[in-house]
């Protein structure tokens, strides 16, 4: 994996679009899914997932190839959904509310073919809740939360995407995880 | 070991990032302490919940992926007075020594250059000498513009940074929200006069 990315950002840093497209294609999901859990909208997580590439393809010339691409494309990601959140504060529940009807059931978090009843009761109970308590984490644990459970990174890689201290990023997931336990704890 | 240090503990542990000694100093306590029995139960239920959660689901749609790649900037085709210059290497070789002449002069002209700073809350940054230092933990709200000097960025800054004629060095610690620009006014001065002096012998 590691080896393609090097490969296609070389080419991509030429200008090839080609190349650019199959990053596009191996990232696409990824940044959607941390934009679609940040920000818990289908419509600004698109936004996210295309701004992100915009940004990319524009300072392709500003990375370093040091750095793992991975690293560098979540932060570009995540930076703009932390802005987003920062920005729309204020209004920000009822707006999530009234443009994303569909990601508040749940039952839209599976693909289709997958849906049998079974599974869509399984993801309108236990799964839902946590969703639920995640999107009403502050936005400093909710980044850290959604990297560390939602794209599986460790504490390492966090720390490297959101320029911080491994420390700093210990006590959020310290932090975000009582707190997750404090809503959870009647549920168990 | 009192309770405070337990849950610490079992952080640590869930991080997997707990030495033996102080494995077992944890299991101990728990039990001996039936709250932090019940409190490490519930941490090691929200962590497996949090673990069984689907990861790359949802998807993005289809035509994403094409909205994308159109969007794209078109890739700059080389312009005119490149393949040029590749063809007439003598003409290049006098446009150069202009190019000399130019720096020359511009650099006579740039020496009395005064620092500007632009920015809302400057009192958030420090300026010494010609180095405008943006500290750690400072934030500046809204986009900073520094002219003829080196900007140094270790806290935020929550709008564009924009360095004329200067340097920019951003620490890790540096989160800067909006663009990042660096203008040479005098290098882009010297590419217009040199695409005009060359379109006009192309065409010639
Ligand atoms: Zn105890």
């Amino acid at each position: 994996m590691d080896q393609i990315e090097k490969r296609l950002t070389k080419l991509a840093l030429k200008g090839d679009q080609q190349a650019f497209a199959e990053i596009v294609g191996l990232y696409k999901d990824k940044i959607y899914h941390l934009g679609y859990r940040m920000l818990n909208n289908r419509h600004e997580a698109e936004d996210i997932v295309q701004e992100t590439f915009l940004r990319v393809f524009k300072s392709m010339d500003r990375y370093d190839p040091n750095q793992k691409f991975s690293t560098w494309i979540y932060r570009i990601a995540t930076n703009l959904c932390i802005d987003r959140l920062r920005k729309r504060k204020p209004v920000y529940s009822l707006d999530a509310d009234m443009n994303d009807q569909e990601g508040l059931d749940g039952y839209s978090l599976i693909p289709s073919d997958d849906r049998t009843p079974e599974s869509e009761l399984m993801i309108s109970e236990t799964k839902q809740l946590i969703y639920d308590a995640i999107e009403s984490l502050p936005v400093k644990y909710k980044s850290v939360m959604i990297l560390r459970y939602l794209q599986d990174m460790s504490l390492q890689e966090i720390s490297d995407v959101l320029g911080m201290p491994v420390t700093t990023i210990k006590t959020r997931v310290h932090r975000g995880r009582e707190f997750l336990r404090k809503k959870l704890e009647t549920k168990f | 070991m009192d309770c405070k240090l337990a849950v610490s503990l079992m952080h640590d542990y869930l991080d997997d990032d707990l030495a033996k000694e102080q494995n077992m100093m944890l299991k101990a306590h728990l039990q001996s302490c039936a709250d932090c029995h019940m409190r490490f139960k519930e941490l090691e239920q929200t962590e497996m919940a949090l673990y069984s959660l689907p990861r790359h689901i949802p998807t993005a749609s289809k035509e994403l992926t094409e909205r994308i790649l159109n969007t794209l900037p078109k890739h700059k085709e080389p312009q005119i007075w490149v393949k040029w210059m590749k063809r007439h290497p003598a003409a290049t070789a006098a446009a150069l020594f202009l190019v000399v002449m130019l720096l020359s002069v511009i650099n006579v002209f740039n020496q009395d250059s005064q620092l500007v700073v632009q920015g809302n809350n400057l009192d958030q940054i420090v300026i010494e000498g010609n180095t405008v230092i943006v500290p750690e933990g400072n934030v500046v709200s809204g986009d900073l513009t520094i002219e003829n000097g080196k900007a140094e960025i270790f806290g935020d800054v929550e709008g564009n940074l924009t360095v004329i004629d200067g340097s920019l060095y951003t620490a890790s610690t540096a989160q800067i929200s909006g663009q990042v620009k660096s203008v040479d006014q005098a290098l882009d001065w010297i590419w217009f006069k040199l695409s005009n002096v060359f379109s006009e012998i192309a065409y010639r």
